[in-house]
């Protein structure tokens, strides 16, 4: 219980504790979007042809391509060509192998387990900095069990006939506007690829640090779980504090063949700029799973806390029958926050089920909304959605919003949908005060108690470093 | 602003229904003021579809709204109900309740949105939206909407869009009911919520009839 509080504190103190800057020379290309600077990613990277023909087709369609207004977002314009959209850490040629100790020593700042010895942690780990994937831990345990997991530059050079087969096959590349982007732009990433029958056996997980300012961070995750695999894949980020806005648009795809099983975790911590809504990253990101085979399952959990904008709705094809897909998530907005979040499920297949948890909570002057469609299409026999949607609100300057689009085209399929919006009851926090917790205490653990459904689902590691956020991004919020 | 403007003034109450194809809506918005309340109930009966887009304001504090439609739809029919709903001033409560069959070739779409000003605390609103798809070529879209910019509000809306409950069916069968008086009173008992909400007595039992009519035909045209 001490132990408890003294945390407590501790975490409540802290306000984005994230937000250091790593002094570690860059290579940066120059500003500005064009074909040259797309040729010249390409060339940095060593690229295939084919892989330049895919971005410079990606950056035509996006070229025709109009920003999406239909969020209830407030995006201030965005110059694309103010972006840098490369920079990678400068590789010390003395010792190319190793990984620079500055670097080192930011993702141990982050708690990250980058380097092996941090075995007991038992989570192979990819780390992206900026641009470039930095690292790839415990792959020689995962090669052993046949388990591609690499930054995704090497994928395409190690293994281009997977990454051919199955890229944009989810996303297309002419999908939306951001999707667009990333295709034509897109730096490093994580490629996993999970064979035949084989069980993971151990936690996936990326970590994302945008460190550079006035770049743009656009990386690219594949995931592939071949028949009857199974894998449990976490990913998370952070970037410094900066009074500028930077943008992060990536695109996850995951495809999921017959019998197997995929879990995507994701805990969303980008700077979500300061108290007055300054600085913070834009968060324009396009995730989508199909569920291709029979019997095959994916589910996705997200804790979104940070991003000063973010727009996200990982979403999943219901392709072969029997397959189920779930989507939990908790969003906090606090400050001058925006988010614009929820998830799609396209019902294809018979006898295809989803379940959407999701769980918003808005404070200060921020605006957070659920937006999600569920779509039955004509041949989904049996199909079955359930949907929950709770906002939490407060104090009374925030909004809280509910979007959710049903369409159901099938006699035999059923959807339900539930939304609740409400506030913290003056009951529960006397409750609280009166056994001597205090207001900003009771709040978050009010909170804790509120997303509870959705942090359960988490992996064990991520599920404490999201209770412990859940707590700072509400600092303030009270009294 | 709408000059089909239906305005109820302070303290006043109306309660009304309308048969659509037979009653005209003659009013595309509809305001309330302080302590005024409606009751306002739409039916659509088979082969009549209806579009029905309705912006309601609730202005004055204490306002009271109950809006409910049932629509029951065949053949080529098209339903299009769109509710714009603002809660402008503090303590106003609404309940909407909209629940419909849709069979053959026939197309539903709801629209329902709620928007809470920020100042209009204590707002309750309510609603549902709730409809039975019975044929493969019938289509059901339903859209409901929260924006909330108050926080001492209780707002829920639930929506679903499904088949006859099996075990339903199969309690009343088992209780020597056939299966098509079953689905029958399954339908009747689905509906009736809205019906209920009709204050006139005999109006009531009328709608009522017609809607066992319109049940039958349901069922005994497959």
């Amino acid at each position: 219980m001490i132990e408890e509080a003294r945390l407590l504190d501790e975490i409540t103190e802290k306000e984005y504790e994230e937000g250091f800057v790593t002094d570690v020379e860059q290579e940066f290309i120059p500003k500005g979007l064009n074909e040259d600077i797309i040729r010249m990613i390409s060339r940095i990277k060593e690229e295939p042809d084919w892989l330049l023909d895919f971005r410079l087709k990606a950056f035509e369609r996006w070229k025709q391509m109009k920003l999406p207004t239909w969020g209830h977002l407030r995006i201030p314009e965005i110059d694309f060509q103010d972006i840098i959209y490369y920079a990678a850490p400068k590789k010390d040629a003395d010792r190319p192998t190793e990984i620079d100790p500055e670097l080192e020593k930011t993702f141990e700042k982050l708690g990250i387990p980058i380097n092996e010895r941090a075995a007991l942690a038992g989570i192979a780990v990819d780390a992206v900095f900026d641009s470039v994937s930095v690292s790839t831990t415990f792959k020689k345990t995962l090669a052993e069990k046949g388990i591609i997991f690499c930054s995704f530059s090497e994928a395409v050079k190690e293994y281009p006939e997977l990454v051919r087969k199955y890229l944009a096959t989810v996303v297309p590349i002419g999908d939306n506007f951001y999707a667009a982007l990333n295709s034509a732009v897109f730096s490093d990433g994580s490629f996993c690829y999970i064979p035949k029958g084989v069980r993971c056996p151990m936690e996936l997980s990326s970590y994302f640090r945008i460190n550079a300012s006035g770049t743009g961070q656009f990386e690219r995750t594949l995931i592939v779980a071949d028949e009857g695999a199974y894998v449990s894949y976490m990913e998370g980020c952070t970037a410094p504090m900066r009074d500028e806005n930077q943008l992060h648009a990536a695109v996850v795809e995951i495809v999921v063949e017959k019998n197997a099983e995929v879990k995507y975790s994701t805990v969303q911590n980008w700077y979500p700029g300061d108290s007055k809504g300054r600085g913070g990253i834009f968060n324009f990101v396009t995730k989508r799973g199909i569920c291709k085979g029979e019997n095959s399952h994916l589910s996705w959990t997200q804790v979104e806390t940070g991003s000063a904008i973010t727009w996200k709705y990982p979403s999943t094809i219901l392709k072969g029958d029997n397959s189920s897909s779930e989507f939990y998530s908790v969003a906090v907005t606090n400050n001058y926050q925006q988010a614009d979040t929820g998830t799609k499920m396209i019902h294809i297949g018979k006898n295809t089920r989803s379940r959407i948890i999701s769980k918003g909570i808005s404070a200060g002057r921020s605006e957070n909304s659920y937006r999600g469609l569920v779509k039955m299409l004509p041949g989904a026999e049996n199909a079955r959605n359930y949907s929950q949607c709770d906002s939490l609100l407060i104090g009374d300057e925030c909004g809280a919003h509910t979007f959710p689009d049903i369409q159901n085209s099938n006699p035999t399929a059923i959807v339900e949908h539930e939304a609740t919006t409400s506030k913290i009851s003056e009951d529960q926090l006397f409750y609280c005060n009166q056994r001597g917790i205090g207001p900003e205490e009771a709040v978050g653990l009010i909170v804790n108690g509120y997303a509870r459904e959705v942090l359960s689902k988490l992996p064990m590691e991520f599920a404490v470093e999201a209770q412990k956020l859940l707590q700072v991004s509400l600092e303030g919020s009270v009294g | 602003m709408s000059d089909k403007v239906l305005k109820i003034a302070a303290g006043e109450q109306l309660d009304q229904v309308f048969v659509i194809g037979k009653d005209e809506v003659p009013f595309d918005t509809i305001v309330l003021e302080k302590e005024a309340r409606a009751n306002l109930v739409f039916l659509i009966g088979p082969g009549v579809g209806a579009d029905l887009p309705l912006k309601v304001d609730l202005q004055g504090p204490g306002a009271d709204l109950s809006l409910s439609g049932a629509y029951l739809c065949t053949g080529n029919d098209k339903v299009d109900i769109a509710v714009e709903l603002h809660h402008s001033v503090p303590d106003c409560t609404s309940r909407q309740l909209f629940k419909g069959i849709a069979d053959d070739a026939s197309r539903v779409s709801f629209y329902g949105k709620i928007i809470v000003e920020p100042n209009a605390q204590r707002t309750v609103a309510l609603q549902e939206n709730h409809s039975l798809l019975l044929s493969y070529d019938a289509r059901v879209n339903t859209k409901p909407q929260l924006e909330i910019y108050a926080d001492d509000v209780k707002c829920n809306h639930g929506a679903t869009v499904g088949r006859l409950n099996e075990e339903e069916q199969f309690y009343m069968r088992s209780r020597g009911i056939s299966l098509e008086n079953a689905k029958m009173l399954q339908m009747i008992s689905y509906i009736h919520p809205v019906l209920d909400l009709i204050v006139d007595e005999n109006l009531r039992t009328s709608m009522s009839e017609a809607l066992e009519k319109a049940v039958h035909c349901f069922i005994h045209k497959k």
